[in-house]
C-alpha cells in the first residue's frame, strides 16, 4: 500500500463536496476515479495531493513518496518553448531526472521541442504536461482528466504511454476520467457521485456486480425455449426473440449448448461499465 | 529559486506590449508635466538662479520613484496570474518553498523595477538635455544605481504586501489603475508637498515613495542647490520635498536608514504571513 486515505470530506459553506470517501491504493497500480462532472474527484485529488486541506480523514503515504501531478488545465508557459518549460520546471527540484533528453525521447516530444508551448496542439500539449510531471521521477503520478477533449487516437497514445510507464518503472498512477469505457484500463476504479464513492473494485467486478450481460436468442419456438430456460436466469420474450440476462460468459455458454436445437442464431453482449453506472444511480452519466 | 526569477524575467520582457505599455505609464507623470506644469511651476521659483534646470531635477526624482512602485506592481502581476491560472499549485508540488517562491517572484519585479527606473532615466535626461541643456555628473552614477535598487527592492515588498492576498487578474488591474492615478500626488511628483494641506502632507509622508524621490533630488540637486541659495537651501527644500520634515527635516543619511528599516519590517511581515499559512496547512503523515 502506497497511499491510504480514510473518511476524507471536504466540506464547503454550501456543500459537501466529498463525503467520507476511503481509498488504498497499491503501489504500482494503476487506479481510476470515475464520475460525472462535479462528482468530487477533483478535490479528492487535491486533497490526496496535499494542495487541499481535508475538512475530516486521514491521509496516509509511504514515507518519502514523490508524487507529481498532470492537472487538468494547462499550467505551462505559453510564451516559452517546450524545452525551455522543461528545462526550467527541472531545476524546481533537488533531485530531477538525470537524462532529460531520454524523458523527453520517451514521452515522443522531440518533434516540436523548439515550439512555444501555445503553438502546439492538445495532444502535444499532454505529452508535454506529462514530460514535465515525470521530471522529479515520481513513485506516485496523479493525472486530473488527462485524455477530456482529446480525439480518439490521441486518447488510445496517451494511455499506450501511461501503462508502459506504469509496467516500465512501476509508477503508480492515478488517474480521473468521466470517459466510463476508460476505467477498463485501470486495475481498481472507485465510481464517485455526489462526493461518495458509490461503487469500487476491479472494472471486471464492477461490471459483474452492478451490469447485466445480455444474451438474445432468435427462436423458431420461442414459447417452448420460455418454458425451458430454468427460472434463476432472468428471460423475457419479444415475438421472436427471448432475451436473457446471464450471470456470466459461462452461463450464456451453457445455455446455449442446451438449447442448441432451438436456436436461429444469437447475440451477446457483455455488460458495460455505462450500464454499471446507470444501474448504481439511475441515470447516465453523459 | 532563480530558475523561478528567471522564467518570469523571460514571460516579462517577451511580451513587447506589455512592456511598451508598463513603460507608457511610468512616462505618463513625466508628459503630464512637460504639457500642463513645467511653466507655470518655473514661475513661481524665477528669482532662483537655474529653475528651469532644477525642477527638471526634482520631476525626474518623483518620476524615478513612481516608475519602481508602478512597473514592480505590474510585474507582480505574474503571480496573480499564477494564482489564477492554477500555476501556482503546480510549483507548491516542487522542492521551492513558498517564501522561496514568494522572494523569487519579488526579485524578478525588482529586477524590472530596477531596469524601467533606468531607462526612464535615460529617457528623461535625452528630454531634458535637448530642451534645457540638463546634465548630471558621471560622479553620481554609483549614487543613482544604488539608489535605483534600492528603490525597486522597497517598492517590491510593500507592493507585495497587498499582493500576496490578490489571485484575481481583475482585481489586481483594479488597483493598479487607482495606484497609477494616486502614485504621483502620493510621492509628490505633480504638486509639491509644501504647497499641500496638513493631511495631505501627512498622506505623503506616509508614503515611502516620498522619501525615495527625495533622495533622488538630493542626489541630482545639492551642488546646484548650494549653488543657487548660497548653502540657504531648507525652505526650498522643505516646500519641494527634496527633504522630508518630520521634527526637522531629515538628513540624507537619515532618509536611507528609514527605508532600509522599512524594506527590513515588510520582509519580516511578509515572512510572518507565510509562517502563519503554513501552520493552517496540515500534512500527509506517513504510514507507521
Amino acid at each position: 500500500m502506497i497511499i491510504q486515505a480514510t473518511g476524507l470530506t471536504k466540506a464547503y459553506q454550501s456543500k459537501v463536496a466529498v463525503n467520507h470517501i476511503d481509498l488504498a491504493v497499491e503501489r504500482g497500480s494503476l487506479t481510476a476515479l470515475l464520475g460525472p462532472n462535479g462528482a468530487g474527484k477533483t478535490t479528492t485529488m487535491s486533497m490526496l495531493t496535499g494542495l487541499l486541506t481535508p475538512t475530516a480523514g486521514t491521509i496516509q503515504m509511504t514515507s518519502d513518496t514523490k508524487i507529481s501531478m498532470v492537472f487538468q488545465q494547462s499550467i505551462l508557459d505559453d510564451q516559452l518553448t517546450v524545452k525551455e518549460n522543461i528545462m526550467i520546471r527541472s531545476r524546481f527540484y533537488q533531485q530531477a531526472v538525470h537524462e532529460i533528453d531520454a524523458l523527453i525521447e520517451k514521452v515522443g516530444l522531440n518533434d516540436f521541442i523548439n515550439q512555444k508551448y501555445s503553438s502546439l496542439s492538445g495532444g502535444q500539449r499532454r505529452r508535454v504536461d506529462i514530460a514535465r510531471a515525470l521530471i522529479n521521477q515520481p513513485d506516485v503520478l496523479f493525472l486530473d482528466e488527462p485524455t477530456t477533449g482529446l480525439d480518439i487516437q490521441t486518447r488510445s497514445a496517451i494511455w499506450n504511454l501511461l501503462h508502459s510507464l506504469q509496467h516500465d518503472t512501476r509508477l503508480t498512477i492515478i488517474l480521473t476520467t468521466h470517459y466510463l469505457e476508460e476505467a477498463d484500463n485501470a486495475d481498481e476504479v472507485y465510481i464517485i457521485d455526489h462526493g461518495k464513492v458509490i461503487a469500487s473494485g476491479s472494472a471486471a467486478k464492477i461490471k459483474n456486480d452492478y451490469a447485466t450481460n445480455r444474451l438474445t436468442i432468435i427462436t423458431n419456438d420461442a414459447q417452448q425455449l420460455m418454458k425451458l430456460i430454468p427460472e434463476r436466469i432472468p428471460h423475457t420474450q419479444d415475438n421472436q426473440k427471448v432475451i436473457c440476462l446471464p450471470a456470466d460468459t459461462q452461463a450464456a455458454l451453457n445455455l446455449l449448448e442446451k438449447y442448441r436445437q432451438y436456436i436461429v442464431t444469437f447475440d451477446y453482449q457483455n455488460g458495460t461499465i455505462d450500464d454499471a453506472f446507470l444501474k448504481l444511480t439511475g441515470r447516465e452519466m453523459r | 529559486m532563480f530558475a523561478l526569477t528567471k522564467r518570469n524575467l523571460l514571460l516579462y520582457f517577451r511580451n513587447h506590449t506589455g512592456v511598451f505599455f508598463s513603460l507608457l505609464g511610468a512616462m505618463i507623470s513625466f508628459v503630464l508635466y512637460v504639457i500642463f506644469l513645467k511653466e507655470t511651476m518655473i514661475s513661481s521659483w524665477q528669482q532662483v538662479p537655474n529653475s528651469r534646470q532644477l525642477l527638471d531635477f526634482w520631476l525626474i526624482g518623483g518620476t524615478l520613484s513612481v516608475t519602481a512602485i508602478t512597473t514592480t506592481l505590474s510585474s507582480l502581476g505574474q503571480l496573480v496570474r499564477d494564482k489564477e491560472r492554477g500555476v501556482i499549485k503546480d510549483f507548491y508540488l516542487t522542492d521551492i518553498s513558498r517564501f522561496k517562491m514568494k522572494v523569487s517572484y519579488m526579485l524578478s519585479a525588482a529586477i524590472i523595477g530596477f531596469l524601467m527606473q533606468l531607462i526612464m532615466l535615460a529617457i528623461m535626461l535625452g528630454y531634458f538635455a535637448a530642451t534645457d541643456n540638463l546634465v548630471i555628473p558621471w560622479s553620481k552614477t554609483p549614487a543613482v544605481l544604488g539608489l535605483a535598487f534600492l528603490s525597486a527592492l522597497l517598492s517590491v515588498v510593500i507592493n507585495m504586501l497587498f499582493v500576496q492576498f490578490i489571485s484575481r487578474f481583475d482585481s489586481l488591474g483594479t488597483i493598479e489603475s487607482i495606484l497609477g492615478a494616486a502614485s504621483g500626488f502620493l510621492v509628490g511628483t505633480y504638486i509639491p508637498i509644501g504647497g499641500l494641506p496638513y493631511f495631505a502632507q501627512l498622506l505623503i509622508k506616509f508614503t515611502p515613495g516620498s522619501y525615495v524621490a527625495a533622495l533622488y533630488r538630493q542626489i541630482f540637486m545639492n551642488d546646484p542647490l548650494t549653488n543657487a541659495f548660497h548653502g540657504q537651501q531648507g525652505h526650498f527644500e522643505k516646500i519641494m520635498g527634496v527633504k522630508i520634515a518630520w521634527q526637522h527635516l531629515l538628513t540624507g543619511n537619515q532618509t536611507i536608514e528609514l527605508l532600509i528599516a522599512a524594506f527590513i519590517i515588510g520582509m519580516l511581515v511578509l515572512l510572518l504571513t507565510e509562517l502563519i499559512r503554513s501552520q493552517k496547512r496540515n500534512k500527509v503523515t506517513d504510514f507507521e
